[in-house]
């Protein structure tokens, strides 16, 4: 588990080339070493059928030269003047010297058809010999000699001696024993089984030596033929083994088997030959078995070679393709955390990474957006507050003074002015609440009623409100002077506009798990013209009320302040809605989230 | 990418290891046989002779063998079984159908085998002439006695033996060039240097032994005193050996016979034959073989022009009495 863990934690590069390395070349690497085994295996099997075959084709032609020899031997033994001979009948030396001649001239005939024939003799069984080409010493009786007895012990039996040494038969045209491979036969009265004498052959080693040198195999491998005592009749120069013991090769007539010579594995490979039985030999070491193999090598190793020139820097690239970008977008996403957010992915492609990308770059935007909105909230609050707190200042002052008037004016008796002075007070003193944002219902209710009193002072009869509450919502906190600037909207531009007394209703209702606080008047109202003018800024008061100093004295500021600042604190569901008729009046809804006063100070 | 090109410098130093290491191991392998002269098995070298049967061509045939044997190539001797020259003819054809290395030719005629010659050195076989050559063919070079001076050397040898005084004949073989040679050195120095002695007559021997006995006896009965025979070829010299024999001459009639065949070499011995001439034949062979084959693999220089070989090579000649005759045999 440890270990696949590890493979999990190595960078997604690292396992892409391993992944397309090991795709790619060990298959070409199993690939070359099952098709180099193969063909060894195959070639190798080749190769001893080939040398087989070859051996014997060399063979067969052993089988006929040794059969052309066999032939004469027969055909020397039975020409008259040969048996006349070996008859040894004859005591005229001149007749003897003319049947001498004719054999001769016999013979001649053998080596004028057959230049593979090095020398032929005719011994007849007392020591007598006829021969072009070779003779024996005088001193010598050839009836002791071993080839003769060789050919008696064969009983008429064509007998083949492989390498004559010993023999003490000179040639006069300098074949030495060495050159010759020698065969007899000895001549037998088929009925006294008396030995007539022995008819031999010389056979020249060139023409063996010439059709085994004609195989080669591989390249220093080659042919050696061993006689059935295991003599070698014939082996190259320079042999790689002198000598083979013969137990090596068993009796069968063919087969293969390898020995370790001087450090060398070497390959042997042999068949005999049923009529000479002789054996011919394939020698050859076994790394040259096949000589083919090595070039076959030498293009796989080359083939791999050439795949990995070409499939390293794929699985390079193609892991570089795929794992750079992932890398670039784990680096991008380190920005964004570092709190940059102007990065951007810029590739242009289409896979899935270029999708990640483009989302990636979506987000960015989106979260940008959020941050700014963020922003201008906190400031916009801080802007107010800061207003707020400047005009705060002034009415601490001023509520003083006024409590001052308002003694003043009950000590003299002068109640109403005392009442507007002190609703003026009031009015002061929750306008500061301690710099809170948020009060309660009821204050707030308070703080307009206080207002409207004083309005009421100054506009008398022509002025009437009235205000319900529902009981139930009286402690749910709201922002504060939300109402304010809708009433003074509705006494200034509706009720003031009107002829005869006006009426302003405020309701604050529960609905559903909302404040709807609806504040009308039967004033002058709107135009309709007006009233979509003043929907669509209130539509868009948030960004309408960020520069105050440009808009302040704008008409209908204190309403489009007071809806921003609702949305901006409780979002877009929230906020005010206006209908208005001209000449009938004008309602104005607001739709507050019903919020405890804990609620409140839990959110801050 | 340092990695990859570290990999890939790895990887083509391993190639051009392997590939060198490869190369090495294929040429030295070859390297000393290119070196050295040798040709393959499968070039073949073909003797061409007439009488092929006989043993005077057996030694050639041993030389160049020999040769063979030294440069590894293979050789194949043919020829006409008669004295037959429209049958060495048909041979010579054969053979040069066979596309051979090169042909070694002793020619019984020293014209008629001149178109077949040529042909053989036209469609680019060397050929060389040994032992019997004709001049006038294409043929690179001649290896063979000096048969002039052998009839020369012959007649020395002759005048020596009979004190410079008698008359002697000649068994011949007239139709060949070398015999006539050997003839004309031998009539022409007896003629000129010793005034005592005369050539009475030059008797045609057919290069078989009977024949040669026939007519030295013809030439023992037509001159009763003639006092030696030179014999121009090796059959003739045993052919008048056995009628010297059955004539019961022995020694009152000297004999110079030609080559070293055991028939010669034996008579020698005996003491009929006084002297033979022994032609360096193995040497022929072997040096036929040696220029044939500088021929044929372009060692002897521009084989349209001028080679490098002589044209001629003089094979040499010895005089072998019964002093030396055991050299001639070979050694057990």
């Amino acid at each position: 588990m440890k270990r696949w863990t590890q493979i999990n934690n190595m960078p997604i590069r690292y396992k892409l080339i391993s992944h397309f390395l090991l795709i790619s070349i060990l298959p070409i690497f199993c690939l070359a070493l099952l098709i180099s085994w193969t063909v060894e295996r195959v070639m190798e099997e080749q190769v001893n059928d080939n040398t087989l075959q070859l051996i014997d084709k060399v063979n067969e032609s052993f089988e006929f030269y040794i059969s052309n020899l066999q032939s004469y031997t027969y055909m020397i033994a039975n020409n008259e003047d040969v048996e006349q001979f070996l008859g040894g009948n004859e005591n005229n030396p001149s007749a003897l010297s003319d049947n001498k001649y004719d054999i001769q001239r016999y013979l001649r005939n053998f080596t004028t058809v057959s230049p593979e024939v090095a020398g032929i003799m005719v011994v007849n069984n007392e020591g007598d010999y006829v021969s072009n080409e070779l003779y024996a010493p005088s001193i010598m009786d050839l009836t002791e000699a071993s080839w003769y007895q060789e050919a008696i012990e064969n009983n008429g039996i064509f007998k083949i001696i492989g390498r004559p040494d010993g023999r003490r038969l000179n040639s006069i045209v300098d074949y030495t024993n060495d050159d010759v491979v020698t065969v007899v036969r000895a001549v037998i009265d088929p009925f006294t089984e008396q030995v007539h004498g022995v008819v031999l052959i010389d056979l020249k080693l060139r023409v063996i030596a010439e059709t085994v040198k004609d195989v080669t195999l591989g390249k220093s491998g080659y042919l050696m033929v061993l006689d059935d005592d295991g003599q070698n009749i014939y082996q190259p120069n320079q042999p790689i083994v002198s000598q083979i013991p013969f137990k090596w090769i068993s009796e069968q007539q063919s087969g293969d088997f390898s020995k370790t010579i001087k450090g060398e594995k070497i390959q042997f490979i042999y068949q005999r030959s049923p009529f000479a039985n002789w054996v011919t030999v394939g020698v050859f070491p076994a790394e040259e078995t096949i000589f083919g193999l090595r070039e076959i090598n030498f293009y796989l190793v080359m083939f791999i070679f050439i795949i990995m020139f070409f499939g390293i820097p794929v699985s390079y690239f193609l892991s570089h393709s795929i794992s750079k970008p992932i890398v670039q977008l784990v680096s991008f996403m380190k920005k964004v955390e570092g709190g940059d957010f102007k990065v951007r992915y810029k590739e242009k492609r289409f896979d899935e990474i270029g999708l990640l990308g483009r989302s990636f770059n979506t987000m960015l935007t989106k979260l940008n957006d959020l941050m700014h909105l963020t922003e201008r909230q906190e400031r916009q609050k801080r802007d107010a507050e800061f207003r707020s707190l400047q005009a705060n200042i002034n009415p601490h002052f001023l509520y003083n003074t006024l409590d001052t008037i308002q003694w003043m004016a009950r000590k003299q008796k002068a109640d109403d002015v005392a009442e507007v002075v002190e609703s003026l007070a009031k009015l002061f003193r929750i306008g500061l609440s301690k710099g809170r944002d948020v009060i309660s219902l009821s204050e707030e209710i308070d703080h307009i009623e206080s207002y409207l009193k004083i309005q009421k002072t100054r506009y008398r009869e022509k002025l009437n409100y009235e205000i319900k509450v529902d009981e139930s919502i009286k402690n749910k906190a709201i922002l504060k002077f939300i109402l304010q600037p809708i009433i003074e909207n509705a006494i200034y531009h509706g009720i003031k506009e009107r002829r005869g007394v006006g009426h302003i209703n405020i309701e604050a209702n529960p609905l559903n798990q909302h404040i709807l606080i609806q504040i009308s008047d039967d004033g002058k109202g709107m135009t309709p013209q007006q009233l979509s003018d003043m929907r669509e800024a209130l539509e868009e008061s948030v960004n309408l009320t960020e520069n105050p100093e440009e808009t302040r004295n704008k008409k209908g500021y204190g309403m489009l302040n007071v809806q921003a600042r609702i949305q901006l604190t409780h979002g877009s569901n929230y906020g005010m809605t206006i209908d208005s008729y001209e000449n009938v009046g004008t309602t104005v809804k607001i739709l507050l989230p019903n919020m405890n006063k804990s609620d409140e100070e839990r959110e801050k | 990418m340092k990695k990859l090109l570290f990999a890939y410098i790895v990887l083509i130093g391993l190639f051009v290891l392997y590939v060198y290491q490869y190369q090495t191991s294929e040429t030295t392998n070859n390297e000393w046989s290119e070196h050295e002269l040798r040709g393959t098995i499968d070039e073949t070298y073909v003797m061409v002779t007439f009488q092929t049967g006989i043993d005077y061509w057996k030694r050639p045939l041993k030389g160049f063998e020999d040769a063979a044997e030294a440069l590894n190539v293979s050789v194949e001797y043919r020829g006409a079984t008669q004295y037959d020259v429209n049958e060495e003819i048909t041979v010579l054809e054969q053979v040069i159908a066979k596309n051979p290395s090169g042909i070694a030719v002793s020619t019984m005629d020293p014209e008629a085998l001149n178109p077949v010659i040529n042909k053989a050195v036209d469609s680019g076989i060397p050929v060389v002439m040994f032992d019997a050559d004709a001049p006038n063919s294409k043929a690179y070079a001649f290896l063979g006695t000096n048969n002039h001076y052998a009839g020369v050397t012959a007649a020395h040898k002759m005048a020596e033996l009979l004190n410079e005084s008698g008359k002697v004949g000649v068994v011949t073989h007239p139709n060949q060039l070398n015999h006539q040679e050997r003839t004309q050195g031998f009539r022409e120095t007896i003629e000129n240097e010793y005034p005592d002695m005369t050539v009475v007559d030059v008797k045609d021997g057919r290069g078989d032994q009977m024949i040669s006995k026939e007519v030295s006896e013809e030439l023992m009965r037509e001159y009763p005193d003639i006092q030696g025979i030179f014999a121009s070829e090796a059959n003739g010299g045993v052919g008048v050996g056995k009628a010297v024999l059955d004539q019961q001459k022995k020694g009152d009639l000297h004999i110079i016979s030609f080559d070293t065949d055991k028939g010669t070499l034996d008579m020698i011995d005996e003491g009929v034959i006084s002297a033979t001439l022994a032609q360096g034949t193995l040497e022929m062979g072997y040096w036929s073989l040696q220029f044939l084959f500088h021929l044929q693999h372009n060692l002897a220089g521009d084989l349209e022009g001028e080679t490098n070989l002589p044209r001629y090579v003089d094979t040499g000649i010895t005089v072998v009495t019964k002093d030396d005759v055991s050299d001639y045999y070979p050694l057990d």
